[in-house]
């Protein structure tokens, strides 16, 4: 295949399509730099119970176990895992003192359908943690005796908000990066299915995930670390089902069910003809209006919680058609309390009350 | 200063055209080609060119909208700079975009052939219709303008592994796509 032409039909893109991704301004439909702000302030309150953490562990085990310590009470924090009683977040022993290099598992979480794992790996120079900005530097996790591996990046505070390469830059060796240890923090994302796939092949509980970084000049290996599935927290609604009439696309659907986890939520929608659209002979070009109206359920519906707040699960990242339902798969960065969610509505329908 | 003003002055044949298009779109412009070259100086003659390259088409063109026209001519520019580059000079960014969509192409589509290319870009703007606006967004931002995966995730407020995986279920979607539309040989 020859790349140049590949290159040159993506080149031919439709000029509204490329004045649509030119015009659209995160910052505009964001908050300003509050956000950061308020990490900022996070980090130092983190840095300062690290401070306090050394203290107590005595200076012979800062070298690298408190950069560990440290990294996993931010995370605790940036994912909000007390303050919503995300129950599915699991924290590991980390050692307090070693060698600084390898990797060193933190925490994980299991959304459903992915596992978070959270690690640091060393040594990482700061130009090789710099280069993912341009994606000079990838990381990477794999399954040792097993073909199966994917992305892993540098893990940055959920609600940052960058913008451009340097931003990115300075970012990724503000909170993902310890210069003195040359310990960098990383997330990987593990499909749950995928993983137990691995495991049954192996015969074992655990599987053996390696912690991979690629420049040009070639690839190496941090380290192996024996991981196991953590369980998931969920909380299902029944909707009935409900049935939406949208204005727009002057059709209607059937709202079937939410299924929810603190960073994760299945919506499962049904309408006409909904199983030959999701089908390999599916018409996505005549369905489109179906499809774009899947999406708005998903971004529009509200969760809505005791104090008031509202919460949006985001557009879909894949939508298979299963057990008679369109499943609508949604992923967010910090914990929602799913136990404190009071109301669910769709505009003016309201598709769940607490009793 | 608005696209139709600035349009006047090329017709005009005023230099303050060029002026005012770098004022507005050079850092888009510039950004374009930096994501395909890694050389700065590349870069600022890709840049350089791209201004020219709209002197010289604009008259007869009246290109709306503008912006899409100035940044297909540096993405066109940079291209071609980066395939007469040596290895050592070659941006991996770039080459990694070009991975990714080769493993979303069907295999057996012989996009050598000028007019499978056509049909492909074609499939492509069809498909691009089907998506929501930020999957539409986020697809053209990677795989047009070749944006890092790094700042797609800063764009969409979401972790780079997320937008990796969500990139991952674009390309299948494509692939998919591509598949029903009967593109694969």
């Amino acid at each position: 295949m020859n790349r140049d032409s590949l290159s040159d039909a993506i080149g031919g893109i439709d000029d509204r399509f490329i004045a649509e991704a030119y015009s659209h301004d995160p910052e505009a439909a964001s908050g300003p730099s509050e956000r950061i702000v308020r990490m900022k302030t996070k980090r130092m309150v983190s840095l300062a119970l690290a401070a306090a953490l050394i203290l107590s562990l005595g200076l012979a085990a800062y070298a690298v176990g408190s950069i560990h310590l440290a990294r996993q009470q931010e995370l605790r924090q940036d994912l909000k895992v007390d303050e919503n009683k995300a129950g599915s977040y699991v924290e590991y022993t980390v050692p307090e003192t070693q060698e600084p290099q390898g990797a060193v598992l933190l925490s994980a979480v299991n959304d459903g359908t992915e596992e978070r794992v959270y690690v640091n790996v060393s040594p990482v120079t700061e130009e090789e943690l710099a280069g993912f900005a341009d994606g000079a530097s990838r990381f990477s996790w794999s399954i040792e005796g097993y073909d199966l591996g994917g992305f892993a990046g540098p893990s940055l505070p959920v609600d940052l908000n960058l913008s451009g390469k340097e931003a990115i830059r300075e970012a990724l060796l503000q909170y993902a990066y310890d210069a003195e240890t040359q310990t960098a923090t990383l997330e990987c994302w593990l499909t749950v299915d995928s993983f137990k796939k691995a495991m049954e092949a192996l015969g074992t509980d655990t599987v053996p995930l390696q912690l991979n970084l690629s420049t040009d000049a070639g690839t190496r290996c941090f380290g192996t670390i024996d991981f196991a599935l953590t369980e998931e927290q969920s909380r299902s609604f029944d909707f009935g089902p409900a049935v939406y009439h949208d204005e727009e696309y002057d059709k209607d659907i059937e709202i079937v069910g939410l299924e929810l986890t603190p960073f994760s939520a299945v919506w499962k929608v049904h309408y006409e003809g909904d199983a030959l659209l999701h089908s390999p002979e599916g018409d996505q070009q005549a369905g489109r209006d179906w499809l774009l109206l899947e999406d708005k359920v998903c971004q529009d519906a509200r969760l809505v919680f005791s104090d008031g707040s509202t919460f949006s699960t985001g557009g879909a990242l894949t939508t298979p058609y299963e057990n008679g339902t369109v499943k609508q798969y949604c992923g967010w960065g910090s914990a929602i309390d799913i136990n404190d969610v009071q109301r669910i509505v769709l505009h003016d329908l309201v598709l769940w009350e607490a009793p | 200063m608005d696209d139709e003003s600035i349009l006047d002055l090329f017709y005009e044949r005023s230099e303050q055209a060029i002026a005012e298009l770098d004022r507005k779109y050079g850092a888009a412009v510039r950004r374009t080609a930096a994501n395909i070259l890694r050389d700065r100086l590349d870069v600022e003659e890709c840049t350089n060119d791209t201004w020219l390259g709209a002197w010289n088409t604009i008259p007869p063109q009246r290109p709306d909208p503008l912006v899409s026209y100035v940044c297909r001519i540096a993405r066109n520019l940079a291209v071609k700079r980066y395939r007469a580059n040596t290895a050592a000079r070659r941006n991996a960014n770039y080459d990694l975009v070009l991975d990714e969509l080769e493993e979303c192409i069907p295999s057996g589509m012989d996009v050598e052939s000028e007019i499978e290319c056509r049909e492909l870009t074609a499939a492509i703007n069809r498909f691009l219709e089907t998506l929501g606006r930020e999957d539409r967004v986020l697809f053209v931002r990677r795989y047009f303008f070749a944006e890092s995966v790094a700042q797609l995730a800063a764009m969409t407020h979401a972790s780079a592994n997320r937008t990796s995986v969500r990139l991952f279920r674009l390309r299948e979607k494509l692939r998919n796509y591509l598949q029903k539309e009967g593109l694969a040989v």
